[in-house]
């Protein structure tokens, strides 16, 4: 469930704003949405799919004509990134689904995205044409060659406006680095390297170099009988390009200096969500709710935030949504999720210091039944949310959903028998400037704003 | 609703106790608690080994199946249960379907090592033979495929209580032959067996679907894994047993050999020759006539061969 985060000061009364992909019952399994992401600036926002497409939408100029209508996204650009492979030695198919999509800073006028599917990660270069040149001499418009000998005169060509067409070349293919599944990619701030993590090994790469990358983490162990847990998600501090964190299934979060060795598995800190620190659990199905007044519980409403002020010094803290949290309201047993992401923002309690001003964080996370959720960590409160076809009028507020979890049913609740845990909301984004908020149910992008008064 | 990994549950008694631990001997919680673990167990499985896929399966869902599979493992035996879990008791498919050849010699491949997850890491190999009462009680595993053999709507308890008492019976026979296992071992028999008749066996309305495999996964614990994740064959879950050397030394066994041909997944998967134990379960649902408890299980010879003959497919 991805994290976002958002400047919320107060309540957010949030509306459907659009919704993408068709309403068909039958829908292919390529058409699942499986990995969203805005770009820095929130003007284009990227999903990948099952099928290995990604489509990119961007947002319309805002026009004065119609301010209510604020900057919709319509479709940019959309190519075929990823194609089902198949590895010979082990008889495997390799799925051509997008895992994860990540931006690189804009430095000119075309947009520069990765994009990986299990094994492989592509640096696509997206660009917008609207001019093509005309009068050439030696071939036609239609691009036939010309009879050398029927040229009477020289002309220059020019440039003319043509329709605008926006189209993705792959710039680097960066393969054959990855024995385990591919789930996170991580732009480094120094815009030369990304990381790539699998199961049990983080690889650090060159844009320019695709024949080599480096390891710098690998927990994988001697005997793999001993496997109990795998990397969930790796992320580079936004600003220090030595720094980066990764998760693992566990629990855990590893914060490692790329400066104290090559192969950073010794991490400078580790910190536990509160349900895997007892590891003698004798309840293995029992959801404990971490206690009040904990530094894990800041948010009070159960989920853990786990703030690592580094010993580096470094007064940034990292927010992850701990597993299994997000559903308090569920009385049965409950999936790890597939995906967690890290965000990192200023720390709101660096080393007992006072914060002026300290940022709002909101989380919001997916869950069943197409209801995600949102929690605040400031106010400690929590809203469940659903996108849902029903809920698509036009600058429809949403509604809070509430799960009753046992005896009587008020009105307008839903029981928890009743939740369809098929589907699914495990994918979703936010604008990173902006009340803007993109969630992925199945097929359907739903993208939601704040109420504008 | 199919989890997987480490699993956390809403604990219904939890009733907003913040960080109440509910302990599993809670007293009426504790047949639930049971079942729901056992549930969770079967499921694992299932998840683990009932899926075939075209991909490379991900590790992260079989380490997460994996860890809780050694959780419920490591449970049992903290809790000091005498009843250790048998996964494929009383398992037969069909004889006459497409699984059960497949499945027949991976059960017996299973007979020289035991199976998951045994709660007994010790060597004891009597109790590992044993039918946990948890799986009497629930019904879950056992009962799917005599509802698939006989095709009836409720799986018939009675049934398999004498195949309790039968290994108890049976095992009190092997030992006037054999050297005789610990005293201890055989009061442990004796517990499970009257633990098993103390939980009365309840119907179980979930059946977990291809259930026949699930005899399957023990062999594929062994060969799928080393196959997809470079996991070496030594056993996770599985001790060595010395069942055989103990109880059928002198027996012969030449017309129970199968051919390694049936992982579907291509390992080789060692055969070893289908143990008595073996087939006291499998053939209890097939016995037509009703044993009562606390009677020894007396097969009939001809019944018997003629039900091996159909097993070997001779």
């Amino acid at each position: 469930f991805l994290a976002g985060f958002g400047n919320l000061m107060q309540d957010v009364l949030w509306c459907f704003s659009q919704v993408k992909g068709t309403i068909d019952i039958g829908v292919t399994e390529a058409d699942i949405i499986s990995t969203v992401e805005f770009n820095h600036t929130g003007e284009l926002l990227a999903t990948g799919d099952k099928g290995g497409r990604v489509v990119i939408f961007q947002r319309e100029q805002e026009s004065k004509n119609q301010p209510h209508r604020r900057g919709e996204y319509n479709v940019y650009s959309t190519f075929q990134s990823h194609e089902p492979e198949f590895d010979y030695l082990k008889s495997l198919e390799i799925e051509e689904k997008i895992n994860k999509i990540r931006w690189l800073p804009q430095q000119n006028a075309a947009y520069f995205l990765l994009s990986t599917n299990d094994k492989t990660v592509k640096l696509w270069k997206v660009s917008e044409r609207d001019k093509r040149p005309e009068g050439y001499n030696l071939k036609d418009e239609d691009g036939r060659l010309r009879d050398p000998s029927m040229i009477t005169m020289l002309r220059v060509p020019v440039l003319r406006p043509m329709d605008l067409m926006v189209e993705a070349t792959p710039r680097r293919v960066f393969a054959n680095a990855h024995t385990y599944h591919i789930n996170s990619i991580s732009v480094n701030s120094d815009y030369e390297t990304y990381m790539s993590a699998d199961d049990l090994r983080i690889n650090l790469w060159n844009f320019e170099i695709t024949n080599q990358s480096f390891n710098i983490v690998d927990i994988k162990p001697a005997n793999m009988e001993e496997l109990t847990e795998v990397i969930t998600a790796a992320e580079f501090h936004p600003h220090h390009c030595n720094t980066f964190v990764y998760s693992s299934s566990k629990g855990t979060i590893r914060l490692c200096d790329m400066r104290t060795s090559a192969l950073c598995d010794r991490h400078a800190k580790c910190e536990y969500s509160p349900c895997q620190r007892d590891g003698r659990d004798r309840v293995p199905f029992g959801l404990k709710k971490p206690k009040k007044g904990s530094a894990e519980t800041d948010l009070g409403s159960g989920l853990p935030c786990h703030l690592a002020p580094s010993s580096l010094g470094l007064c940034w803290a990292v927010v992850l949504p701990a597993a299994g949290h997000s559903h308090g309201h569920l009385p049965s047993v409950l999936p790890v999720p597939e995906r967690s992401s890290f965000l990192w923002v200023p720390a709101l309690h660096p080393l007992g210091e006072h914060v002026k001003n300290p940022t709002v964080i909101v989380i919001m996370t997916g869950s069943y039944n197409n209801f995600f959720r949102m929690f605040d960590r400031n106010t400690k409160r929590d809203v469940t949310l659903e996108a849902s076809r029903e809920n698509s009028k036009p600058r429809a507020i949403l509604k809070p959903r509430k799960v009753c979890v046992g005896g009587k049913r008020r009105k307008d609740e839903i029981s928890v028998d009743s939740l369809d845990f098929s589907k699914k909301i495990l994918h979703t984004a936010w604008h990173p400037s902006e009340n803007i908020i993109a969630v992925a149910a199945t097929n359907n992008l739903y993208i939601f704003q704040d109420k504008v008064n | 609703m199919l989890g997987k990994g480490g699993k956390r549950k809403f604990d219904e008694h939890e009733d907003g106790l913040e960080g109440k631990v509910v302990s599993p001997t809670d007293g009426p919680s504790k047949v639930s608690y049971t079942l729901q673990r056992q549930t969770i167990f079967n499921i694992s499985l299932m998840k683990l080994y009932n899926h075939r896929p075209l991909t490379e399966p991900s590790l992260q869902k079989t380490v997460l199946i994996n860890n809780m599979l050694r959780r419920i493992q490591e449970e049992l035996k903290q809790e000091g249960s005498l009843r250790p879990v048998f996964m494929t008791a009383s398992q037969p498919a069909d004889p006459l379907s497409d699984n059960f050849r497949e499945a027949q010699p991976a059960f017996s491949h299973l007979a020289s090592q035991p199976l998951l997850p045994t709660d007994f890491v010790s060597t004891t190999p009597l109790e590992s033979c044993l039918t946990p009462a948890s799986l009497l009680e629930d019904d879950t595993f056992c009962t799917s495929p005599a509802v698939q053999h006989d095709g009836p709507t409720k799986p018939p308890p009675p049934a398999l209580q004498p195949v309790k008492d039968s290994f108890s019976s049976a095992l009190d026979e092997i030992e006037e032959l054999c050297p005789a296992p610990t005293s201890a071992e055989a009061v442990a028999a004796e517990t499970a067996a009257d633990d098993a008749k103390d939980h009365p066996s309840e119907s179980n309305v979930q059946k977990p679907e291809g259930l026949p495999e699930s005899r399957t996964t023990e062999s594929k614990l062994m060969d799928s894994l080393p196959g997809n994740f470079e996991i070496t064959t030594s056993t996770g879950f599985l001790t060595d047993l010395t069942l055989d050397d103990i109880l059928f030394a002198d027996i012969d066994t030449s017309m129970y050999d199968f051919d390694p041909c049936t992982s579907a997944t291509g390992a080789a998967s060692k055969m070893a020759p289908v143990s008595a134990d073996e087939l006291l379960k499998t053939l209890a649902p097939y016995s037509s006539q009703p044993v009562t408890p606390n009677q020894p299980f007396k097969m009939d010879l001809t019944e018997l061969d003629h039900i091996m003959e159909v097993l070997v497919g001779s």
